[in-house]
């Protein structure tokens, strides 16, 4: 054998190695034979027999054959870019491109350093960024307009030329309009700060048609209720490079090694800087692994958990007292007849200084004299006044007993801290080991530790964030910081980090996305639920209080009741950025009730998920190395921007492009038909269709036609448009082409946040409050532990307390808790179909079971499993986890539906349940405290509640089941007899019944 | 042949360890190198930062093995610890050098099911055809590269596991290089870095058995074996732009787990780690192949008691650590201990600063020998 064979061995190779995608075969494979070839022939020359090496260590003579791998790492053109998947990390990258495609990315590691004393920034991103090329050239592609041939969900296509499809799409929505049903076209597109400009293209044009913009942070159940509730607040937390500033540190149900992987470095190496870490998981997580204490309490515990340390913190006096009486209700009086807080206008006597007394509330002083608190809402303008302070001029009293002469005579009256006490007291050592599995002494010693350091902090997530009880749960862990007056200061806080829900250019977005400013905003679960029938099969005092809410508009419903009491049916639903009909829960009821209801299903996408395999007509978007945008999250304080690498796949074009085309479309033919403008039957405008492209280009604060056609042009708005970008009365401003050099540090904070940013200094929330002195944005203008709401006290939540969770499914006959954790191997479903990624798993869906579990229903390591209960039966992949408690099985959410035999998922075991207590307006009549706003406040769409069983699908019987298609299949696997739907919706009548 | 470092057992002369009464007896302070080796490349992975999220398993395939027959191949994989690891078994098929480290182990090939397929999937035929069936890998899909994921050993409570990535170790005593009848295996002379020539390599696979660690890698379309190359394109700055860079897998890691430099660097953290505060020990040193790859071993949370208490007993058994690293974990996990109650109690600690990133101008120190000529 001579080398003359190998020319042709390596030619081969390289011609494979470059061919990266079937169709990219062409002018890059060209190229690349083009560069081996020179190499070869120099290799021919050199290189003509074989000769003898003697010793290869640290001398070898032939080295030139080393080129090969040298050519390899070469590019032509590298562009700054980012993903747009919800997953909070917003980390720059530089793609690089080779022969005008898509190479490969890495980090572009260029974060400038705002404090030498933190961890360096860089690099951020993980291994699903680091594979997003895939998905440019991916067979999942979607390259033209497509409409569907087959069923819903087939995955039968006819392609249509653009023209067509938006015709199509214009003709629908210009009916809806001229039958005033306008309020039946709905938009959902989650999470801003992913790429604001993607999430204004069709919020504009949605907002426009006088459509319905739907929420996205409660539906996920990404939103902390107890934020809004104690804190009057959506979310704030600290930029992650904080932790690194924290002395002892408890990660309770975030797993941040696998869902914060970008950031888990300030966590890691605040453990080489002297930091405790603790982590609270109920199993013996990826976090946990690199925890200094692990604590596993049982699932659902983590209210009574928390509670029990709070009691040793009142009990032994580790508490911050001068934090409590300035910053927290705790020194307000409430009424023991009615448990309501007692306020100003009824107290006899005592003189009040505000607009609205019965607003004002009390506490008693040093000396035993009533006083009113400052900072009550009576004495504010609206929940967000800053020209009012809560600061103190005299001391008053926590603990407060006493008869207070009052419009209705002697009331007996408590502090709300001698209420607390009393509900802390139930949670002794041996109650919490009891509720919990966690040790008497360890809880204690783990509360004593938290209290006892300077700087204390909570990184809170999703695992205690998605039971139905999560409000009490939040309200709970929420009260450790403030009892430690761990909060307002560098290294303190609770940190919820579950969704980029922080678009910190608030101002610019908003004005982008809303231009009218008249936003028919709907809390998404409340929409999904009651549209997909939840009146009809939840308990009836749930049913009832859900009636009670819309008819009090305290939550908004669309389409709007009519004048004979008529509500129509949605109509038309848009999705982009965003897999609406995979990650419904619910989703049986969601798929065989709401979704026949749409006429039109529009999914603007650049992959096929199972949303839009699910749609009517599916509109091919440039990629995220396609297409210039922004981007930003809570786990950071940069801007930096998305640049096109290459142009837009096939004839994909951007979102903005193909909402700004539609109304392009939508124009034209209202104006064929003559369509007339139509009063908007809630807001002070009309609804013109003839003008409604001119209105989408149009800058609206400038008034300046047209100036919005590109992408470019809109991110520049955003910029221009927003206090941290363009800081009034400065000099300084971000712009876009200077991010694409560098990302930039955000130069202020608008008054949307609670802190500056300042300097040197990692953002940290809440100095506004703690440090400022201004009003917390509550009732009380306090961190409100105590809600008085009616509803409230109905349901004995005044404060917060533990209580077991509602039966969906009796333990008796589901024996497993049932829980869909995020993977590192997704974000969401974006990279659930990605080969890369599958090929480091197993390839399919897996569900996690403790070994003593699988042992007893004689399951092995790999078996194919079948997981049901009422609901429905999916068949999954076995995985033995040891790292489980025995009795949870855990299933990885976000799996598409078509990565199941039978088309359903995760979601498919999960009903539609919700909790009354966020359907409020606080105070009833005003709302200031609580009231609707989308993301901000409504329902969450929870479900960890949920119980299961697993079974082993026998061999054979597991290809009987692959053989059998949709409605056999589902009568073969479900527990209840009867159709699927019924299974469905018929348990969750029995929502309530387990609630003490 | 090169030359093997004796266990030499003189003490070092580090004053301040001199006085500590964990002092260990262990390698010459002096760094040896193989003859014939100017310098050596050398890394250093912190098992307590490896999350394993695997952005160095992807930033390595997506420069180096997504085609032309590599598509199997992790150059890089992290596997889980206790488990199976990439090959499956690997640590049980051989290879390496008896007790004396002249004569080499006889060693076993992989079988291909053992490293897994590159599976391809129907996404085509679902999403566009109308096929009815889930989305699969459409063949066999039984064992993979990163199959036991998370699994581990032990029971609920108290289970144990820990991530550990791994790339060819560029032996200093590299039984792939003895094991090449070609002798088409080297180790670069500027930086002793090992590679297989692709020109000459004709495929027998010698070198795939003769490796301890598995980290050689038969491709079937070339007929030619590859393996983990340092990134040497990288660090040679030999990109369009002529920047020197660290190997991707180093550069791309979000922890930044890892410092790459020269061993010989005796101003670099890597000599500080390895032969001063000897806290970064090799994988598996009984295979006397000299790894240039070291690690910090792992702690873990302290058990759980059957009433929910918080233990002081180790999590990790320590023997199963002493299987992987030698008998001188029990020392470096100690000194870890020491150091970090150091930096609780607010004092300085230079070997906590060397594991963060705080200070970030030693994670790479890859031009220090640049004007050597």
């Amino acid at each position: 054998m001579t080398d003359t064979t190998n020319t042709s061995d390596e030619s081969t190779r390289d011609e494979s190695g470059t061919a990266r995608r079937d169709f990219l075969k062409g002018a890059g494979v060209a190229a690349a034979v083009g560069a081996t070839g020179l190499g070869s022939a120099q290799d021919l020359t050199e290189m003509t027999a074989l000769e003898v090496v003697d010793d290869p260590i640290g001398n070898y003579p032939y080295r030139d054959w080393e080129d090969l791998y040298r050519e390899e790492w070469d590019w032509d053109g590298k562009a700054r870019s980012t993903h747009s998947v919800n997953c909070t990390g917003s980390c720059s990258w530089q793609v690089y491109t080779r022969n005008g495609q898509v190479w490969r990315e890495e980090q572009a590691g260029d974060y400038p350093r705002f404090d030498e004393s933190l961890p360096d920034p860089n690099p951020r991103g993980c291994q699903k960024g680091a594979c997003f090329s895939d998905y440019v050239n991916a067979d999942q592609r979607v390259t033209h307009p497509l409409r569907r041939t087959g069923e819903r969900g087939e995955g039968k296509w006819e392609r249509i030329s653009w023209d067509e499809a938006l015709t199509e799409i214009a003709e629908e929505v210009i009916d809806a309009v001229e039958d005033e049903e306008y309020d039946a076209i709905s938009g959902f597109t989650p999470i801003p700060a992913m790429s604001p400009v993607s999430f204004a293209s069709g919020s504009r044009l949605v907002n426009l048609l006088g459509g319905v913009s739907h929420s996205f942070y409660d539906w996920y159940s990404d939103l902390p209720p107890g934020q809004p509730i104690t804190w009057g607040t959506q979310t704030e937390n600290a930029e992650s490079a904080d932790w690194y500033n924290a002395d002892y540190i408890i990660a309770w149900g975030s797993n941040i090694n696998v869902t914060r992987i970008p950031d888990a470095k300030y966590f890691l190496e605040a453990g080489y800087d002297g930091a405790k870490r603790v982590g609270i998981f109920t199993d013996y997580s990826q976090t946990a692994i690199h925890c200094d204490e692990w604590i596993g309490p049982e699932p659902g515990s983590d209210t009574a958990l928390a509670l029990g340390m709070a009691r040793t913190i009142v009990d032994e006096g580790l508490y911050d007292e001068e934090h409590l009486k300035e910053q927290t209700d705790m020194p307000l009086l409430v009424r023991e007849d009615t448990g309501k807080f007692l306020r100003a206008s009824e107290v006899s006597g005592l003189s009040v200084d505000a607009d609205r007394p019965e607003k004002v509330f009390v506490m008693q002083d040093a000396d035993g004299t009533l006083r009113t608190a400052p900072g009550s809402l009576g004495e504010r303008d609206g929940q967000h006044d800053h020209s009012v302070s809560i600061e103190l001029d005299f001391d008053p009293e926590l603990a407060v007993k006493r008869t207070v002469g009052t419009t209705d005579g002697d009331i007996e009256t408590r502090s709300v801290w001698l209420n607390l006490r009393d509900e802390l007291s139930e949670y002794t050592p041996e109650r919490v080991n009891e509720i919990t599995g966690v040790g008497r002494q360890t809880h204690q010693k783990i509360a004593r530790e938290f209290a006892e350091v300077d700087r204390a902090k909570i990184i809170h997530g999703k695992g205690v964030n998605d039971w139905y009880h999560n409000d009490l749960g939040n309200r709970s862990i929420q009260l450790l910081v403030t009892l430690t007056g761990n909060l307002g200061r560098q290294g303190t806080g609770l940190d919820h980090y579950v969704g980029q829900e922080k678009i910190w250019t608030f101002n610019g977005w908003k004005n982008l996305s809303f231009p009218t400013g008249s936003v028919r905003g709907v809390p998404t679960t409340l929409w999904t639920y009651y549209h997909a029938g939840i009146m009809e099969n939840t308990d009836p005092d749930t049913a009832a209080k859900i009636r009670e809410s819309i008819d009090k508009g305290w939550m908004p419903l669309y389409p709007s009741e009519r004048d004979d009491s008529g509500r129509p049916d949605p109509r038309v639903m848009f999705v982009w950025r965003g897999n609406y009909f995979n990650q419904a829960k619910g989703n049986i009821a969601v798929e065989e009730e709401l979704w026949p209801k749409l006429d039109l299903v529009v999914d603007i996408n650049f992959r096929m998920d199972s949303t839009a395999l699910n749609s009517d007509i599916v509109l091919p978007t440039a990629s995220h190395y396609e297409k210039h945008d922004l981007s930003e999250t809570d786990m950071h304080t940069y801007v930096h921007p998305f640049t096109p690498a290459v142009e837009p796949l096939g004839e994909s074009k951007t979102d903005w492009q193909i909402f700004r085309d539609l109304a392009a479309k939508i124009q034209e033919l209202a104006a064929d038909r003559g369509t007339e403008p139509v009063d908007d039957r809630k807001f002070d405008r009309q609804i013109d269709l003839q003008s409604v492209h001119d209105d989408y280009v149009r800058d609206w604060l400038d008034d300046e036609p047209g100036a919005l056609s590109e992408d470019k042009a809109a991110a520049e708005f955003i910029l221009e448009n927003s206090e941290e970008t363009n800081p009034e009365g400065t000099d300084e401003q971000i712009t876009f082409d200077e991010i694409d050099e560098q990302p930039k540090r955000l130069l202020e904070t608008g008054d949307h946040w609670s802190s500056d940013i300042e300097e040197g200094e990692a953002y940290t929330p809440w100095k506004d409050y703690v440090q400022d002195k201004n009003p917390w944005p509550t009732f009380t203008g306090r961190q409100q532990y105590y809600i008085d709401h009616d509803w409230f006290l109905e349901l004995d939540e005044q404060l917060p307390t533990h209580k077991e969770a509602p039966v969906l499914q009796e333990k008796s006959e589901y024996p497993l808790g049932y829980n869909t954790p995020h993977s590192r191997w997704s974000i969401h479903s974006t990279w659930r179909d990605s080969s890369k990624m599958l090929r480091l798993q197993r390839g399919e869906p897996t569900v996690y079971l403790n070994p003593d579990d699988a042992e007893e229903r004689g399951i092995e390591d790999g078996d194919t499993v079948r997981v049901y209960n009422d609901l429905d039966s999916v068949e999954v992949q076995a995985k033995i986890y040891p790292s489980g408690e025995p009795g949870t099985v855990r299933h990885f959410f976000s799996w598409e539906r078509f990565q199941y035999p039978d088309r359903n998922n995760f979601n498919s075991l999960v009903p539609m349940y919700m909790k009354p207590t966020q359907l409020v307006q606080y105070p009833e009549d005003t709302g200031e405290h609580l009231h609707f706003f989308p993301n901000y406040w409504g329902p969450t769409g929870v479900n960890s509640d949920v119980r299961i069983e697993v079974e082993k699908v026998e061999e054979g019987a597991a290809s009987l089941d692959a053989g059998l298609l949709g409605e056999s299949a589902t009568e073969l696997e479900s527990p209840d007899s009867g159709s699927k739907s019924r299974g469905a919706l018929g348990r969750v009548s029995d929502l309530l019944g387990g609630d003490d | 042949m090169s030359k093997t470092t004796e266990d030499a057992t003189r003490q070092t002369d580090d004053d301040a360890r001199q006085t500590d009464d964990t002092v260990r007896q262990t390698d010459d302070g002096d760094v040896s190198l193989a003859e014939g080796v100017d310098h050596q490349v050398a890394m250093v992975m912190d098992l307590n930062k490896c999350i394993g999220c695997q952005t160095c398993t992807i930033a390595c395939k997506t420069n180096w093995t997504e085609s032309g027959g590599r598509e199997y191949m992790y150059w890089n994989n992290v596997e889980t610890k206790p488990g199976a690891g990439y090959p499956r078994d690997w640590e049980e098929l051989g290879g390496g050098w008896d007790e004396e480290g002249q004569s080499r182990t006889p060693g076993e090939l992989p079988e291909k099911e053992d490293y897994g397929r590159a599976w391809d999937f129907n996404h085509e035929a679902i999403m566009y055809e109308g096929s009815d069936e889930p989305l699969r890998p459409m063949e066999n899909a039984d064992w993979g590269p990163n199959w036991d994921e998370d699994e581990g050993a032990g029971e609920y409570p108290n289970s144990y596991y820990f991530y550990l990535p791994r790339i060819c170790n560029h032996c200093t005593h590299p039984s792939c290089v003895e094991a090449c009848p070609r002798s088409a295996i080297y180790k670069r002379e500027e930086d002793g870095i090992v590679l297989v020539d692709q020109d000459r390599c004709r495929g027998y696979r010698y070198c795939v058995e003769g490796c301890p660690y598995k980290k050689v890698f038969y491709n079937a379309q070339t007929k030619t074996s590859e393996k983990c190359i340092f990134c040497y394109p990288r660090i040679e700055g030999e990109g369009p732009e002529g920047e020197v860079r660290p190997p991707s897998c180093a550069e791309d890691c979000p922890p930044q787990l890892r410092h790459v430099g020269f061993l010989d660097d005796e101003d670099g953290p890597i000599h500080k780690l390895v032969n001063e505060y000897e806290v970064a020990l090799r994988l598996h040193p009984e295979y006397r192949t000299e790894p240039n790859v070291y690690y910090i071993p792992p702690y873990a949370p302290p058990q759980t008691s059957e009433s929910g208490e918080t233990v002081d007993a180790n999590r990790i058994p320590r023997n199963y650590l002493e299987e992987l690293f030698g008998p001188e974990v029990e020392s470096a996990l100690n000194t870890i201990t020491r150091e970090r109650e150091k930096a609780e109690r607010g004092e300085e600690s230079e070997l906590m600063e060397i594991l963060s990133t705080v200070n970030n101008d030693d994670q790479y120190r890859l031009e220090v020998f640049d004007d050597d000529g």
